[in-house]
């Protein structure tokens, strides 16, 4: 019964909107599921939400190393749930999101820095990793190592002048060009056969979950 | 020079995510906090309103001058929704939770099959043919050698993911040119992710020197 | 130590070439820009009073193929109003009884033909074209009444119709052939191989294990693919006793994520070890998750992370930050714009479409095994028809051999493929 009714769901459902993609008529069957998917999405936040009170909390009650940090983390969450959910400092009737209220403040100078920062980071990992796939001696290795760095000088003026007396019978080989072609020609076909594959992958796996064969995600009776 | 508390706090939590990379420190934990419980009420908030609100409710109930019919179809996704709220109630109701899971998992794997099917295979196989129809249509040396490079290194990189037969003999020298042929698009991707990621860097440095310091201009 | 020390300083040198580098593109970039604007030509604004009779507007509407009877495409020939100097464009307006109430439905410029989206199918709709000028409008006789009408097949799509039913027919059979119990080989994975070891290793240092399954939600196939897999690993760790920790982006996976490592625990006969805050959720926010993750790997130092599911950007710095903690790192994903960075970062990486053959290969069961081979067959079928295809083309064009022909023609009407204006 705990597996037999959602089993049911997923093979109805799953037939039932694979079939409507080829029916123009259904064709927005699958619209309409997504806007389900949408709307189920905001309910399963209380329990999201819910378990991340609950973890800062116990760590605050109990005096947990770093409870301190919760503490900030909870008055972060109900801020912001507080300032969006009654719009406050602007119009009810204005989207929340609208400039200058408090809620759009906390996202432009708290949010937005944050996230920009995190993200500006790559370009330190970005260099480790480069030096990683450059110590791993092997051939699969530099061959990566060979094409990012032929890309990374074709995109800058440098591999241009580098390569600029190259005689123009021979343009293949100026560095720009190099990095053109490796783009066009086996970094193409590598992005084939990965989406090709990828393909294949998806309507197995899909088969597999549409079959109930594969049910793990299910849990137990 | 003028105070802009909004900027100076910008800026207090841009120095606290990169003091990470030194090691883990105070700065870094606040900002990860106030990161962590700003921004998941955040999401909520934008998650209530544009889909509960404008999606939901705006949908049910449209507007009498917009001339847009009720989806009272839509009830289903709350439905479903508050039946998702059953785990709140422990084992004794949680499992009914699993029927709005089996709801998502269904029409995912229904419909990302076929859009996978038609953007990812027939798509990309109509390409590698269509790119040798173009180069034979128009020959010319550099055009052949790019489609045939093309062709083989697709091919190549299959076999690559074929999992029925051993990599070994005549096959595994396909799939090793297949992993060459991969390996080159890594490091094509890599590098032209390069320079993208240190642009990221230098505006928040930018940020740093001009919106903050006013060092520079 | 040293190593590390020395990681550090040439991952800060190379940050500094590139970012150099860049300074040295950026005012290139700029005097490319100024040079294209400086390039640009002015436009013409010599103005015509007069616009000459070059004719009638000729209208035809047609059906637009495999809809819901949704549109309707409106078309017409342009008798050289175009080319005229002040001309503005062409109007095409909507007419739903004998009435001059029209509604204006689009425009163009250059391409004749504007697609009226909004077409009923119970109700006729007659058009209008007009060529418009600054003062002046030449319009069209009304086409005759015609009404949108509803396809019950999307014939467009008779390729993937075809080609799915073959692939999933492939999946069908092999999956029937296992279930009556004929052996099928599988070739080995290393990084599946290895996730049995990487559990062991966390037990031995009595380090946690963290497994990260992308950050996208449950509608996306990817995040199925790792839940399927955290099934496998979570029953290792119940049977080493080892500890899991699943930070979460999304809360429904949460919930999914919960569902399995109960499972997982209750198969491995420890359901008394299992705990729901082996699963949490941390922040729907993509890099708010990413700075909590870290700091759960710094903190807690698990000895093996996985990270199998759909990631962007955060992809390297989770995997650099790992690497910076010395975890075992065991990753997949099918983004293949995240493939190079957990390639070069990672001990083992599942590329694209291991990450969804590897549930089927760690549950050893025949009828997935068999779903597997089925796989295989569609991965066949793609490349017998890119050699053929491309073999078939230049026999076909280069040297005229009938044979050939027949199977390019045939190859092209499969996959749609069009043929270049010469």
């Amino acid at each position: 019964m705990k597996r037999q009714i959602p089993l049911i769901i997923i093979m109805t459902v799953g037939w039932v909107l694979m079939v409507s993609v080829f029916v123009p008529p259904f064709e927005s069957w699958g619209e309409e599921a997504s806007l389900f998917f949408d709307i189920i999405a905001v309910f399963a936040f209380f329990l999201g939400g819910g378990n991340l009170i609950r973890v800062h909390f116990t760590k605050i009650n109990r005096k947990s190393e770093g409870w301190g940090f919760s503490v900030v983390t909870v008055a972060g969450f109900a801020v912001m749930l507080i300032l969006g959910l009654f719009k406050i400092g602007g119009s009810i009737s204005a989207p929340v999101d609208t400039a200058g209220t408090p809620f759009e403040l906390m996202f432009r100078y708290v949010m937005s820095p944050l996230q920009a920062t995190m993200y500006s980071l790559l370009a330190f990992y970005v260099a480790s990793a480069s030096y990683r796939a450059f110590r791993a001696r092997n051939i699969e290795a530099t061959i990566l190592l060979i094409a990012a760095f032929v890309i990374l000088l074709g995109r800058t003026p440098f591999g241009f002048y580098l390569t600029a007396w190259i005689p123009e019978s021979f343009s293949i080989l100026e560095i720009p060009n190099m990095a053109v072609w490796i783009m066009n020609s086996p970094n193409l076909a590598g992005q084939r056969a990965i989406m090709i594959g990828i393909a294949l992958g998806v309507i197995s796996m899909s088969l597999r979950l549409l079959l109930g064969i594969e049910r793990s995600y299910l849990g137990g009776d | 020079m003028q105070f802009d508390i909004g900027i100076w706090i910008a800026a207090l939590l841009t120095l606290g995510i990169i003091s990470f990379l030194y090691k883990d420190n105070v700065i870094y934990k606040v900002s990860e906090a106030i990161f962590v419980g700003v921004s998941a009420g955040f999401w909520f908030i934008s998650l209530f309103w544009d889909n509960i609100y404008r999606k939901f409710w705006v949908g049910v109930f449209p507007d009498p001058t917009s001339g847009k019919e009720p989806q009272y179809i839509l009830f289903g996704g709350v439905l479903l929704g508050v039946l998702m709220l059953s785990r709140l109630f422990g084992n004794k109701a949680g499992w009914i939770s699993r029927w709005p899971l089996a709801f998502i998992v269904g029409a995912t794997a229904g419909l990302k099959m076929i859009t996978f099917l038609a953007s990812n295979a027939v798509a990309q196989i109509n390409a590698t043919v269509g790119n040798f129809v173009a180069a034979v249509a128009a020959p010319t040396f550099a055009g052949l050698v790019t489609a045939s490079t093309v062709t083989i290194g697709t091919f190549c990189g299959l076999v690559y993911f074929f999992f029925s037969k051993e990599h070994k003999g005549w096959f595994g020298g396909l799939a090793q040119v297949g992993t060459w042929v991969l390996m080159i698009t890594f490091g094509a991707s890599f590098g032209y992710t390069v320079m993208s990621r240190m642009s990221l860097l230098l505006g928040r440095i930018d940020f740093l020197l001009s919106d903050w310091l006013h060092l520079i201009k | 130590m040293t190593a590390k020390l020395y990681t550090t300083i040439t991952a800060i040198t190379i940050t500094a070439l590139s970012l150099l580098l860049l300074l040295i593109a950026a005012p290139h970039a700029l005097l490319a820009q100024s040079d294209a604007v400086a390039e640009s030509p002015d436009s013409a604004t010599t103005a015509v009073a007069q616009v000459p009779d070059l004719g009638p507007i000729l209208i035809t509407v047609e059906d637009f193929p495999s809809d819901a009877g949704e549109a309707l495409i409106i078309g017409w020939e342009d008798p050289g109003y175009v080319s005229l100097p002040d001309f503005i464009e062409y109007r095409v307006t909507r007419y739903t009884d004998d009435s001059d109430n029209g509604m204006v439905i689009g425009t163009s410029v250059l391409n004749p033909e504007v697609i009226d989206g909004e077409a009923s199918h119970s109700i006729a709709h007659s058009y209008t074209v007009a060529a418009v000028f600054p003062d002046h409008e030449v319009i069209s006789a009304r086409s005759e009444p015609a009404m949108a009408e509803i396809q019950w097949v999307a014939a467009d799509k008779y390729a993937v119709i075809i080609i799915g039913i073959f692939v999933c027919a492939a999946v069908i059979f092999f999956i029937e052939t296992a279930k009556r119990g004929k052996t099928l080989f599988l070739r080995r994975i290393a990084g599946l191989e290895a996730i049995d070891e990487a559990v062991g290793r966390a037990t031995e240092m009595g380090r946690p294990i963290l497994f990260v399954a992308g950050i996208q939600d449950m509608d996306d196939v990817q995040t199925l693919a790792g839940l399927t897999i955290l099934g496998r690993v979570a029953r290792t760790v119940a049977q080493y006793d080892s500890k899991i920790n699943m930070p979460c982006r999304a809360s429904l996976v949460m919930t999914a994520g919960r569902e399995v490592i109960k499972e997982a625990y209750n198969v491995a006969g420890r359901p008394d070890a299992y705990s729901d805050d082996m699963v949490h959720y941390v922040t729907d926010e993509q890099f708010g998750f990413v700075a909590a993750t870290n700091g759960i790997m710094v903190r807690e130092k698990p000895a093996t992370c996985f990270y199998l599911g759909a990631f962007f950007a955060e992809s390297l710095i989770l995997a650099e930050t790992g690497n910076s903690i010395e975890a075992i790192q065991i990753a997949g994903t099918a983004m293949p714009a995240q493939l190079p960075f957990f390639v070069a970062a990672c001990d083992y990486t599942l590329i694209g479409e291991e990450l969804f053959a590897a549930s089927a290969y760690l549950s050893e069961e025949p009828r997935q095994l068999g779903s597997l081979k089925g796989q295989d067959v569609g991965k066949a079928l793609a490349m017998i028809a890119i050699v053929v295809g491309g073999i078939s083309v230049t026999l076909a064009q280069a040297w005229d051999i009938g044979l050939f022909q027949v199977i390019e023609s045939a190859l092209r009407t499969a996959f749609n493929i069009q043929l270049p204006v010469r």
